[in-house]
């Protein structure tokens, strides 16, 4: 169960429970946005659609969470922020799921990691 | 808006880990005290400005509890400390245009025996980006923080002593402070001992979670002169803001909102960051003490913690939320007028410089002797 679903980001929890990662992008100005919303804030158009992304990016930051804020999540846990690819300031969460301990710049792929409920989250590798 | 108005009194409650009453009586307790250290009495307010998340009373159930009939202005903004600081804004705003005379601003929460930051089963506040975080397990502000810790200690070359620096010192500050929780000084061994909270934040890079209600009282300059103590001119105020850790719209987790914003704060009240004798930077989490310092303009960025190390000036010399206790901003401010009123000059007091929350918001005090 995801909390706090609402109609912007409707489609992309749903596209994400289908394994597709998807982005809105401006129609106009052809500028990636996130999180889901109306309007591009760059030129004001009403007008984007979804289009799929490739998964790739970069770790821009890591935190290693100890202590046990939410109920039936157990620490120690990682979890590492990514800018996409196709646009830098587009910062995605995620789970860690590399090998090894995750550095800042390196380079990462997305991977879904689906819940009991049938949804899905983010994973990086 | 400049000098038009000032903060001629200040009232606390006792900080806690239990207040035992409601955030309407801690809010009526701080905003009584605040009206007689001004000289005046709750009969002379037309005004109310709060800020809160969910977790407090109405800022219009405190108008009417205090007896207002007709209050000639209402501010009741939405934010934790990023927003504490437009409490002082709006009030001056509204005495310098005329709209009221005479505004009380409170900040009153039950932070840790009712609503845990870190969540205590209430549901969290109502921010559309939550949804993005919380299947993580990501959902609370030392993890936020934390984000913004490790992108500025690796940019920068730094260990952790950088922080450790800012907890041991609010620490010291704290120790003479009789309103203050802790009071024990630790030394930098003690800090890099504490336990991991989230890395590369441990225990003592986190502010307190304390009940108690902070209270200002702002009336216009000319009257401020009249009352009891060295008014506290509200300089420069400033809102910001604009992108959040998800959509930042920087690509830079090491710069936050507050690198635009106070150019504005700066020209509005005409000074600058070397004019300011005392500096009460918001500090949920020790990295925010530092990356203000840089983004506030008292030193370029990366430099903060060879700064910090060799200044004079006082940051936080009531020992902040990190010792003093957490009142989300509004102690800060508190802190500064006492801070003039004892000698100084010049001012700084700033919310949660944006980054996680999408606004910010600060001011800049003058004594007016």
């Amino acid at each position: 169960m995801i909390p706090g679903i609402d109609r912007d980001s409707r489609p992309w929890w749903e596209a994400l429970s289908r394994h597709e990662l998807v982005h809105q992008r401006c129609d106009d100005c052809g500028r990636w946005r996130w999180p889901p919303r109306a309007m591009c804030g760059e030129c004001g158009s009403f007008a984007w659609s979804w289009q799929p992304v490739t998964g790739d990016g970069v770790v821009v930051s890591h935190i290693r969470t100890h202590h046990s804020f939410l109920p039936g999540i157990e620490a120690p846990y990682s979890t590492v922020f990514v800018a996409l690819a196709e646009q830098d300031d587009v910062v995605l969460p995620g789970f860690w799921r590399g090998d090894s301990e995750p550095a800042i710049g390196q380079a990462v792929r997305a991977v879904f990691v689906d819940q009991e409920g049938g949804e899905s989250l983010l994973g990086w590798r | 808006m400049r000098d038009r108005a000032a903060i001629v009194g200040v009232g606390y409650t006792p900080f806690t880990k239990d207040s035992g009453v409601s955030t309407l009586a801690l809010a009526l307790q701080a905003i009584s005290a605040a009206c007689a250290d001004a000289g005046l009495t709750v009969a002379d307010l037309d005004g109310v400005s709060t800020h809160r998340v969910g977790d407090s009373v109405q800022a219009a159930v405190v108008a009417q509890a205090l007896g207002m009939h007709d209050p000639r202005f209402v501010s009741d903004q939405f934010g934790g400390g990023s927003m504490s600081h437009t409490t002082v804004a709006q009030a001056a705003m509204a005495v310098a245009t005329g709209v009221a005379e005479t505004v009380v601003c409170w900040r009153a929460i039950n932070s840790r025996s009712e609503f845990r930051m870190g969540g205590t089963g209430r549901p969290p506040p109502d921010v559309v980006e939550f949804q993005y975080q919380v299947p993580y397990g990501y959902a609370t502000p030392p993890q936020q923080f934390a984000v913004m810790a490790r992108a500025y200690l690796e940019r920068f070359g730094l260990g952790r002593e950088a922080l450790g620096q800012v907890a041991v010192r609010q620490r010291q500050s704290a120790s003479t402070n009789e309103r203050a929780v802790m009071r024990t000084p630790f030394t930098m061994d003690d800090y890099l001992g504490a336990r991991w909270i989230v890395e590369p934040l441990c225990l003592l890079d986190c502010c307190l979670e304390t009940d108690g209600a902070v209270a200002l009282v702002v009336t216009s300059a000319e009257r401020a002169r009249d009352l009891p103590h060295v008014p506290a001119l509200v300089s420069g105020a400033v809102w910001g803001g604009g992108h959040t850790l998800f959509s930042n719209h920087r690509g830079d987790l090491t710069t936050t909102a507050a690198a635009d914003s106070s150019r504005r704060l700066w020209s509005m009240a005409g000074v600058g960051p070397d004019d300011v004798d005392v500096a009460c930077l918001y500090d949920a989490f020790t990295p925010l003490v530092l990356v203000q310092l840089e983004d506030y303009g008292f030193c370029g960025k990366g430099e903060a913690a060879g700064f910090y190390a060799d200044t004079s000036m006082p940051i936080n010399p009531h020992g902040g939320h990190l010792s003093e206790g957490y009142v989300h901003g509004l102690n800060h401010v508190a802190a500064a007028v006492g801070a003039l009123r004892a000698g100084a000059e010049v001012a700084l007091s700033t919310g949660q410089p944006g980054y996680v929350a999408g606004s910010t918001s600060a001011v800049v005090l003058k004594a007016d002797r």
